[in-house]
């Protein structure tokens, strides 16, 4: 029998809101992850009435944090680098989750085979996928998710 | 890596060697607050707009957001309606030297590079990438003050940053508006704007970034300056050499610096990664000197 995103996706997600700065987006990770027992990496941003706006990854919020000329840090003798982290992080302060989400969202319906979300997270190097239908959000996808069941499938 | 020619560092050294591969573009049909998310997410000044992928209609620059916040266009309003076109070619096998020329002469901050007669981007060159490579060939050099003496001892050969920087501060109130501030950048050709406070002293700094946020969050253009500026006030001593305030600006992502002569309140002039790179060297008097022998 195939698995499909119905059988995969979680239905237990929080959402983020475009207005929220990201310590706030940061906080709703650090409490999630709590409750889930693992670390979140990402999450989807919704608006009101919950349709899908966008994604918000830690590697949308590393890409803010990490120095944009620290290409040249390599060349530069005597590097001082005591308290740049700490005014990385005040210089994201004026930032929104609506500022830097990924809006460019792939998303799957309840009926996307295992094999086919396989492939496109390959493809498109995503490790989450939202699933919709109508428009309406019915969980998400997760790599970790699917590699579970891959492990469940292989050991079987 | 080509020879360093000791009379002129620029000289042998080509614009492929110092551009940046990673394009940020957008279809001309993308609304402006695409922009403005791409801009802040990708720490870019400008996105080119392309009409095929990679091919170059035009640009569309922080200034030129600015101007559409100025004039009040909903954030949906697609970038060709502001874009500013053709963007300015240069080719990959063109000096650096050249390209300075091209920026300086038709006064834009950056070049997109493209092979002649090729519709495809291969890169851009901004003002902070020339720079790099300069520090990275500063280093290199056998004749720098530094190889030959050794920091402490070369420090005071250095060219210091009242020597380069921008003479002359402008100014605005906490109390004034955006609007206000944004005509100030506009009349003046700055990146960004002092404010102070009503005794005078420096309070912060309104960048064309903080206003281009503002216009996404959807403020007022009556907004108070000191409701979005930075604070406080990035600034360097002027007798300070050159190489580290360069150092600051590399290490901390701001393009420019106010300058301060005897105290951090008595701001005398700007330095800014433009200013560093029209000098046309590294920062040491090695290499001055031996520009003016050529």
């Amino acid at each position: 029998m195939s698995l499909t995103a119905r059988q995969l996706m979680d239905t237990r997600f929080e959402t983020l809101r475009p207005e929220m700065s990201i310590s706030e987006a940061v906080n709703i990770f650090q409490r999630t992850g709590r409750e889930r027992g693992r670390t979140v990496f990402g999450m989807m941003v919704t608006d009101e009435a919950g349709t899908l706006l966008g994604l918000l990854s830690i590697y949308d919020i590393l890409l803010l944090l990490r120095p944009k000329h620290i290409h040249i840090w390599g060349e530069m003798e005597d590097l001082e680098v005591s308290g740049l982290l700490e005014d990385a992080c005040r210089r994201t302060k004026g930032v929104l989750v609506g500022d830097i989400m990924t809006t460019d969202v792939i998303t799957i319906t309840p009926d996307t085979d295992l094999l086919l979300i396989i492939d496109i997270m390959i493809k498109k190097h995503v490790r989450r996928l939202p699933v919709l239908a109508d428009g309406k959000i019915l969980g998400i996808v997760y790599l970790s998710g699917v590699f579970d069941r891959l492990l469940e499938k292989l050991a079987g | 890596m080509p020879i360093i020619d000791y009379r002129e560092v620029l000289k042998g050294l080509v614009v492929q060697e110092a551009m940046r591969r990673q394009v940020i573009s957008l279809p001309k049909t993308a609304p402006l607050e695409q922009a403005i998310r791409f801009i802040i997410k990708y720490k870019v000044n400008a996105i080119l707009i392309t009409a095929a992928p990679k091919e170059g209609l035009g640009v569309v620059s922080k200034t030129d957001l600015m101007g559409a916040y100025y004039a009040g266009l909903p954030l949906g309003t697609p970038c060709e309606a502001i874009m500013v076109g053709p963007p300015l070619f240069i080719g990959p096998q063109d000096t650096l030297d050249c390209a300075l020329d091209a920026m300086r002469s038709q006064k834009v901050h950056r070049l997109y590079v493209r092979e002649n007669g090729a519709p495809q981007t291969l890169g851009v060159l901004a003002y902070p990438d020339i720079v790099g490579l300069l520090y990275r060939y500063c280093n290199k050099c056998e004749r720098s003050l530094r190889a030959r003496g050794g920091a402490a001892k070369s420090l005071p050969d250095h060219l210091r940053i009242r020597e380069v920087m921008t003479a002359g501060v402008q100014a605005y109130q906490q109390d004034d508006s955006l609007q206000q501030v944004m005509e100030g950048l506009a009349a003046y050709r700055f990146g960004a704007m002092l404010i102070k406070t009503p005794a005078g002293r420096p309070a912060g700094v309104v960048s064309k970034t903080d206003l281009i946020l503002a216009y996404k969050h959807g403020l007022p253009t009556d907004t108070l300056a000191r409701c979005i500026m930075t604070a406080p006030v990035q600034a360097c001593d002027g007798n300070a050499p050159v190489v580290d305030a360069l150092k600051t600006m590399i290490l901390t992502d701001v393009h420019r610096l106010f300058v301060y002569q005897d105290s951090s309140q008595n701001l005398v002039g700007v330095l800014a990664l433009s200013d560093v790179a029209r000098f046309r060297s590294g920062t040491c008097r090695a290499c001055l000197a031996s520009r003016i022998i050529s």
